[in-house]
Formats: structure tokens, C-alpha cells, sequence
């Protein structure tokens, strides 16, 4: 640029004032993508509001097939709702889901299992991690393709034992990602959405009718995942990992156990 | 500066794909950057780090309208801008941009005598003055190129006009800017 010769001192001193301009005082990544979470979260909140009063009479329970079709079909997908996205996890809201069978599946977990954490932690490869309020496990199960950890809790004292699998707590734990495992959560009109602080991230509590979960296996495979409580639903990420505890527990209750992850 | 691009566009599609760390490391990776463009247009260090939180959120919802291969950062830094523009709208109120926090680090200053220092930081602060009466728009062009250091190429980009404008935008805006701050306090040397 051609200055001329005065333009010296003027130029200088902005320099000098871009010198001493802050940045942020502090990281804006976390309000940052808790606000990216809280908008994704906004159109599912009010189209809820509307399908209680449509669509309450509608039996709602989940939707293999329907939410299959939803991820399955670009233009389906693009129209599902999709409320969250931890590295791994969807959930999309579907405006009625089928009448799930009644059977209870019988409870049984894959993958090895084994009885501590640390023993868990070598075979997943990641570091597992039981919260201290539940007290000790009753099994852990170790699932390697894809990894995943299965934490189950058969009797917690003041946590009601699920109809749906006989147990009271449920912590699932994966390094998930979405090119390697997405696993999927049908919620129907029924179920309610809270986004809640924990430990300086968010933490997603679902409640309401019994869900069923499925998630596509690294080759792109749906997996119908039917032996989980299905119950109020705690999701949250730490560290990589995406943690999901499942309990029949208030969402007060559902942090405070989260909170005392070791 | 070479690599930057390249990288950008991988954490980007990454980002589309729906890696939100990713954007997180894109986020890092700029923040310092939004937050001085939006503090310029806002003046409040707290209202700018909202309008930049703001602005990387709505950046995030319109990476599917990114193209690709395109530079990353005037794009998030125009968008940020509108964010803040907007913010100050609202508000209905005149810009002060207040440097006093960062006139006590007094840094860069230190080599000068006590009196020479004295003097920089008041022709700072006459300056900021006069920033704060542009229009935003001259603000913004000014803020790219010294405080933000951008290539003129990204300037055009941040501030959607055509590259060979830029020039002409940038010295009627210093022009404006001296006209305002002239001669008080010894620009002119």
C-alpha cells in the first residue's frame, strides 16, 4: 500500500493496539458446544410440546423400523429430528413408534466378562470407570468390536430393579465416534429431554416411557441393542468416552451419581 | 501460514461430518481472533466473547453451506462480525472500545523512557477514541489489517467485498480515522 509519510505514526500506533488486544479471558470451546447441543436440542423441545396434546392418546413405544427408515433414507434423515450428537450417540425423536413386544428379553450381556475395573480398562483399552454412589458392581462386560464396557448394577439400594432387564443400574461406557459406531436412540412423544450441567460439560437426561436402543456396528450393520434397562437415561461425555447410565433415578439423583464417577 | 489451510478444511469436514471436536479444535484455534473482531464492533470484552460464542455456534449450523476448499477463517470471522453487529443494534449504543486492562501490562513499552511511554499509551488511547466514531464498517477494515494482521485477500473475503476494493476501503478508513484523531496527539510523525 502506498502511505504517505504521516500515515507512519497513525499505522503504528493501531499496531501497537493490536498488540494489546485480549483474547478471550477463558476457553469458549465448552460454551461453545453446549450451546451447539442446546440448539440442536430447541426444535425438539417444541415439536414435544405439540405432540402431547396431538398425539397422546397414541401408544408410543419404539421404533426399529421406523427410525431404520429415518437413518436409512438421506431424505428421511435429513428430516428426522436429531437432538443430540455425542461422538457416537443419536438421538432421533420419531413422531410414534409401534407397539414394542411385551417380553421381557432375558438378561444377558455380550462381550467377556470380567470383575474389575482395571481388568475392564486393559481389554477395552480405555480407562473404566464405575461411579463410587452405586457401590460395587455386579458384573462388567467388555464388548471389543466395537468397544464398549457394560457396567451392571443388580440391586442398588432406593433404585427400583427394571422391569424390563431385572436389574437397577446400568452404565454403558465407549470411545465413540461417528465413522466407526453410531449408536441410535428412538425417543417417542413420551420421553422428555433435559440438558444439565456436569463437571463443566452437559449432561443429557432422558425420561419418560421405556426406550429401545440400536447402533450400526463398524461395517455399517444395525445392531438392535434390546437388554438395556431402557429406562431414564443419563448421557454424557468425559475425557473421549461417552458415558450412559441408565436408572430408574430423578435427573437430580442421575447427576449426583454421574458426579461421583472414579 | 502455509499449512493452515489444509488443516482448516480437514477439521472442517471433519466437522460436517459430525466430529464436533473437531470444530472444537477450529474453535480453539480462532477464538482469539473472534473475540478481537467482535470486541472492535461491540467495545465490551464480555458482550464480544458472547457475540464470538454466538458466532461459532452459528458457524456450526451453516458448515453445511461452507464451500469446500474455501478459506476457513474469513468466513467464521464475517459471520462472527454479523453476530456482533447485530448484538450492538440491539443494544442501541455507541462503541468505547476500552484498552485500560490491557495498557497496565504495558507491554512493548518498556524500551521507551518513562515520558515516551507516557505518550504512546496516550496516543493508544486518543486513538481508540476515535475508532470507537467510525462507522463500523471502516472500523472493521482497519481492525483486520492491524490488528488482525489478515491477508487482503481474507479481508475481501471477511468483509464480502471484492478483493481489488479493499485497498481503497482500507485508506478511506484510515483517512476518516486521522481526519478524527489528526494531529492531537502527534500522529503525524
Amino acid at each position: 500500500m502506498t502511505e504517505r509519510p504521516e500515515d507512519g505514526g497513525l499505522e503504528r500506533t493501531l499496531s501497537e493496539i493490536g498488540a494489546r488486544l485480549d483474547g478471550p479471558k477463558r476457553d469458549l470451546w465448552p460454551a461453545v458446544r453446549m450451546r451447539i447441543a442446546e440448539r440442536r436440542a430447541r426444535p425438539w423441545w417444541s415439536r414435544l410440546a405439540l405432540d402431547r396434546t396431538t398425539l397422546a392418546p397414541v401408544a408410543a413405544t419404539l421404533a426399529i423400523i421406523l427410525v431404520a427408515a429415518f437413518l436409512l433414507t438421506p431424505d428421511l434423515a435429513a428430516r428426522a429430528a436429531q437432538v443430540l450428537r455425542l461422538p457416537g450417540v443419536q438421538i432421533y425423536q420419531v413422531p410414534q413408534t409401534p407397539t414394542a413386544s411385551s417380553t421381557a428379553p432375558a438378561l444377558t450381556f455380550a462381550g467377556q466378562r470380567v470383575t474389575t475395573a482395571v481388568e475392564a480398562s486393559r481389554i477395552a483399552g480405555f480407562t473404566v470407570r464405575t461411579p463410587a454412589a452405586l457401590g460395587d458392581p455386579s458384573a462388567i462386560y467388555v464388548e471389543t468390536a466395537p468397544v464398549r464396557a457394560t457396567i451392571v448394577y443388580e440391586s442398588v439400594k432406593g433404585i427400583p430393579i427394571s422391569p424390563q432387564a431385572g436389574v437397577s443400574a446400568i452404565v454403558v461406557e465407549f470411545k465413540g465416534s461417528l465413522e466407526t459406531q453410531i449408536m441410535a436412540k428412538a425417543t417417542g412423544p413420551g420421553t422428555t429431554l433435559d440438558a444439565v450441567p456436569l463437571g463443566g460439560a452437559v449432561a443429557y437426561y432422558l425420561a419418560g416411557q421405556p426406550h429401545q436402543f440400536f447402533f450400526f456396528d463398524p461395517a455399517g450393520n444395525m445392531q438392535p441393542e434390546t437388554l438395556r434397562l431402557a429406562g431414564n437415561t443419563l448421557l454424557w461425555q468425559d475425557g473421549g468416552v461417552t458415558y450412559r447410565l441408565e436408572a430408574q433415578v430423578s435427573l437430580q439423583e442421575a447427576v449426583r451419581i454421574a458426579s461421583t464417577l472414579r | 501460514m502455509e499449512g493452515r489451510p489444509a488443516e482448516d478444511a480437514v477439521l472442517v469436514e471433519r466437522a460436517q461430518h459430525g466430529d464436533t471436536e473437531a470444530y472444537g479444535d477450529l474453535v480453539r484455534r480462532y477464538q482469539a481472533l473472534a473475540t478481537r473482531t467482535a470486541y472492535v464492533i461491540t467495545g465490551l470484552s464480555a458482550e464480544a466473547e458472547d457475540a464470538a460464542q454466538d458466532g461459532f455456534t452459528k458457524a456450526y449450523f451453516a458448515l453445511g453451506r461452507f464451500r469446500p476448499g474455501a478459506p476457513f477463517r474469513p468466513w467464521l470471522l464475517r459471520i462472527v462480525a454479523n453476530e456482533a453487529k447485530n448484538r450492538r443494534k440491539a443494544a442501541g449504543r455507541r462503541v468505547t472500545v476500552d484498552l485500560s486492562i490491557a495498557e497496565d501490562r504495558l507491554s512493548g513499552d518498556t524500551a521507551l523512557s518513562p515520558e515516551e511511554a507516557a505518550l504512546a499509551s496516550e496516543r493508544r488511547t486518543f486513538v481508540l477514541g476515535a475508532l470507537g466514531k467510525l462507522r463500523e464498517e471502516d472500523r472493521l477494515v482497519i481492525a483486520y489489517r492491524y490488528f488482525m494482521q489478515l491477508s487482503e485477500a481474507e479481508m475481501a473475503d471477511a468483509l464480502g467485498c471484492a478483493r481489488g476494493t479493499v485497498k481503497s476501503r482500507l485508506s478511506r478508513a484510515l483517512a476518516r480515522l486521522r481526519e478524527i484523531a489528526g494531529g492531537e496527539v502527534g500522529l503525524g510523525d
